[in-house]
């Protein structure tokens, strides 16, 4: 009972023998987003598209048998190779922004990577949605441009 | 996961982030309890004390029932098995995700050698 009252966030370590920038430019490389980005259960193949910059966007999208599944957000803070904050929006948070946090602890020769998944109260995520579709609207003139 | 359940779980987060709440739910799970005995548990005013019951049955977490001339409050915890879900269900995504970025990482720095 106390357990599910306590945190309203989930938050995931892991010490990894590699230096934080190897593992901060990762999660900015749409290649190596594709590699690691994979879930094993049913997921085929992953691709990614990034912009890596604050207020670009992601795209990382998850062919499983049944369809693709869709992951996207925005970055808030990408501040190398100490920590990156971007929104996180998938089925799986009910097609509504959540917020990640990655932060980069140096820890001698392992750096321990701590990924902080919360949801966004109500207000919060308002404040989100203006500079969402002024991203959108950025990514499409983003995308005219190239295409 | 539906829209309702995703508002329903805002709900939930919003109504756990306040340590009254939280105390006022742990005092819930063990027995249910009048509305005028919670306000005597906590030293703040009453008006204070409604207004954390009001949010913790718009979360969907406490159902007040009236007995003749008093609220009594008693603790639904389906919507914490929905939190806890999700939590469970992102613990698990990245825990697999970070044993992934190990492993390229690290093979990607063999490589490299």
């Amino acid at each position: 009972m106390n357990a599910a009252i306590a945190p309203a966030a989930v938050v995931v370590r892991r010490n990894i023998a590699a230096s934080a920038e190897d593992l901060f430019d990762a999660w900015l490389d749409p290649e190596a987003l594709a590699i690691w980005m994979r879930p094993g259960a049913g997921i085929r193949n992953t691709e990614a598209k990034v912009e890596p910059r604050v207020g670009g966007r992601f795209e990382i999208n998850m062919h499983a048998e049944s369809g693709v599944i869709p992951h996207s957000g925005e970055y808030k803070v990408i501040d190398r190779p100490r920590r990156l904050v971007f929104t996180w929006f998938s089925p799986h948070t009910g097609d509504r922004d959540s917020l990640v946090t990655v932060d980069f602890l140096p820890r001698g020769k392992l750096t321990e990577v701590v990924v902080t998944h919360e949801q966004l109260p109500e207000a919060k995520r308002e404040a989100h949605n203006g500079g969402w579709t002024k991203a959108l609207e950025k990514l499409d003139a983003f995308r005219g441009a190239s295409a | 996961m539906g829209e309702y359940q995703s508002r329903q779980l805002d709900g939930v987060f919003n109504a756990l982030c306040d340590p009254t709440r939280r105390a006022i739910l742990a005092r819930l799970t063990d027995t249910e309890a009048r509305v005028t005995e919670i306000a005597a548990d906590f030293p703040i005013s009453l008006n204070s004390i409604s207004k954390h019951i009001r949010m913790l049955e718009r979360a969907g977490l406490v159902t007040r029932s009236v007995q003749g001339r008093e609220h009594v409050l008693s603790l639904n915890a389906g919507p914490l098995a929905d939190a806890a879900e999700w939590i469970e269900r992102y613990r698990r995504f990245w825990e697999g995700r970070l044993a992934d970025l190990e492993k390229y990482v690290t093979q990607r720095k063999r490589k490299r050698q």
